[in-house]
């Protein structure tokens, strides 16, 4: 609720209220654990900043970061290459998408965590079951969104191109292709944030053994398992878990920026 | 067996019968219809709703097949779209993510026709449509009116020998419709000579406006359609001038006595 019976906020205030809410906020939660000297059990703002300091200048979670990040990455296209073709199709051809909803139905539901077992058999623990969790969530929300996206496209709009002179070329490139790309781009968008919130509990699944070996990239989920486990520092793991959540912020402000300008006829 | 010159399209014996997508349920949408629509006319199609006015044009552009009788484009069986039947929808049906001039170039793009030429004869119809300077706009950034002068310059741009209109003016509102009409009427050639104007075939709601455009008009009944009469205007052009003369309100209450009580039968029938 903004106004009600009081006047509007001055701009300046917009900023400067919850601002210093936070700040009272941050303040009395490091003065509770410094009267109760519960630090080193509990974390508190100051050990997060220290901790999140120290971690910035060794590198150590620009390595964690580019580890998980490369594997969401290669999840996520593995996710497009697949999920898109295969959404496409169920999409336009009625047969395909009754011979093959109900596996597609019953893969999507199994959370893509619930692999992990499978994929630490099978693959290892060296990142590839991550990858494996990640690649698998990431290519429903292609399926689904691409198939929609087919069934969604409006039928006046292939009947004007068709009146206009258009072949199936000329249809399929310029009305399907275009007009399915915003609802893509959504499941793109989808995608992203699946493989990013899977790729973490994956990484934590699989952790410890990992990052014992020091062969493979250990991801920040590992990280955090090694500083649980290992190193009982409470304050690096709120850092990590601000740097997740930092992340997958900016991912996705960033595929918003990507689809205002690949989209401009679709502002959302 | 020598065919009239003056006859663009010809139908014969046509009716169309579908299933209704809500329900199932067969309509017969058009029955029995003979007709011909004549080179150069400005031929308004009236009738209460449901009686098959778009229907019969989707037939004409080709979008479906009659499931009775045969529909001839100049002599020849239509068998799918054409570019020489341009279409005009009442929602605009505009490429959401091209500009008013990608709109407009959609026809010649589609048909091969190379990027300069396109573009110049693009630019010509905006302009002649009146949204020179909207060129980049995309349509969602354009008015209802906008919008339909984009569709109209499109379907102009492949330079169609009929012009087939649904409803085109039904979405925008009653000054913009007026505007649009006389500028729809300066395009075909409300002023030139009859023999080298386009043909234009016009579905309309409106029965004021299907008699100020029409050189005839085609009144059908309803459920299902089936031609209850065809009335000549012979009235002078250029027409803009007639707007609310004595004569086109004569004509307008004839219009409006064929079509009354079905109207009001097909309103009852659809707020039951």
């Amino acid at each position: 609720m903004t106004g009600g019976m009081t006047r509007p906020l001055s701009r300046r205030a917009r900023v400067l209220l919850p601002l210093s809410v936070l700040l009272v906020v941050l303040a009395s939660w490091e003065a509770a654990v410094q009267a109760t000297r519960t630090q080193g059990l509990v974390p508190h703002p100051g050990g997060v900043l220290w901790s999140g300091a120290q971690l910035t200048a060794n590198g150590v979670i620009f390595q964690a970061m580019s580890g998980s990040l490369a594997r969401v990455l290669i999840g996520f296209l593995f996710g497009a290459c697949v999920g898109i073709p295969l959404g496409l199709a169920v999409g336009a051809f009625g047969t395909l998408d009754r011979a093959l909803r109900p596996v597609l139905d019953a893969l999507r539901s199994i959370a893509p965590i619930a692999w992990i077992p499978m994929a630490i058999l099978w693959l290892g623990v060296r990142g590839n079951a991550a990858l494996f969790v990640v690649a698998y969530g990431a290519v429903f929300p292609f399926i689904v969104n691409s198939s929609q996206a087919v069934r969604q496209v409006d039928r006046r709009l292939l009947s004007a191109a068709r009146a206009l002179g258009a072949g199936r070329w000329v249809m399929l490139r310029s009305v399907l292709l275009p007009s399915a790309l915003p609802m893509i781009f959504t499941g793109a968008r989808i995608a992203l944030a699946f493989a990013w919130a899977s790729i973490i509990a994956a990484e934590l699944a699989v952790g410890i053994k990992v990052a014992g070996h020091g062969r493979s990239v250990a991801g920040i989920g590992q990280l955090m398992v090694e500083t649980l486990y290992v190193k009982r520092d409470v304050d690096a793991l709120v850092f990590y878990m601000l740097v997740v959540g930092l992340v997958s912020f900016a991912i996705d402000a960033g595929l918003r920026r990507v689809q205002e300008r690949l989209l401009p006829w679709k502002s959302h | 067996m020598e065919k009239p010159l003056d006859e663009l399209v010809r139908l014969q014996g046509v009716g169309m019968v579908y299933q209704s997508s809500r329900d199932g349920e067969r309509v017969e949408a058009l029955a029995g219809i003979d007709f011909s629509v004549r080179r150069g006319e400005f031929l308004t199609v009236v009738g209460p709703s449901g009686c098959g006015k778009s229907t019969l044009l989707s037939l004409i552009a080709g979008f479906a097949a009659p499931t009775s009788g045969s529909v001839l484009f100049e002599g020849r069986p239509v068998d799918g779209p054409d570019p020489a039947r341009g279409v005009m929808f009442q929602e605009y049906a505009l490429f959401p993510w091209r500009t008013v001039a990608g709109n407009v170039e959609f026809g010649p793009f589609a048909r091969g026709v190379d990027a300069a030429t396109r573009r110049a004869r693009a630019q010509t119809l905006i302009d002649l449509v009146g949204l020179k300077g909207f060129e980049r706009r995309y349509p969602h950034e354009l008015s209802g009116g906008m919008r339909q002068r984009c569709a109209l310059a499109r379907m102009l741009a492949n330079e169609p020998t009929l012009w087939l209109m649904d409803e085109p003016l039904a979405a925008v509102d009653l000054q913009t419709r007026i505007i649009l009409q006389d500028e729809l009427l300066r395009l075909w050639g409300d002023a030139r000579a009859g023999a080298q104007r386009p043909t234009v075939m016009f579905v309309t709601h409106g029965i004021d406006e299907a008699v100020l455009l029409a050189d005839r008009i085609l009144v059908l009944g309803r459920r299902p359609g089936r031609i209850k009469e065809v009335l000549e205007v012979d009235l002078p052009r250029p027409r803009a001038a007639l707007r609310g003369s004595a004569e086109v309100a004569r004509l307008t209450a004839h219009l409006w006595e064929l079509i009354r009580d079905e109207a009001a039968q097909a309103i009852a029938e659809e707020t039951q």
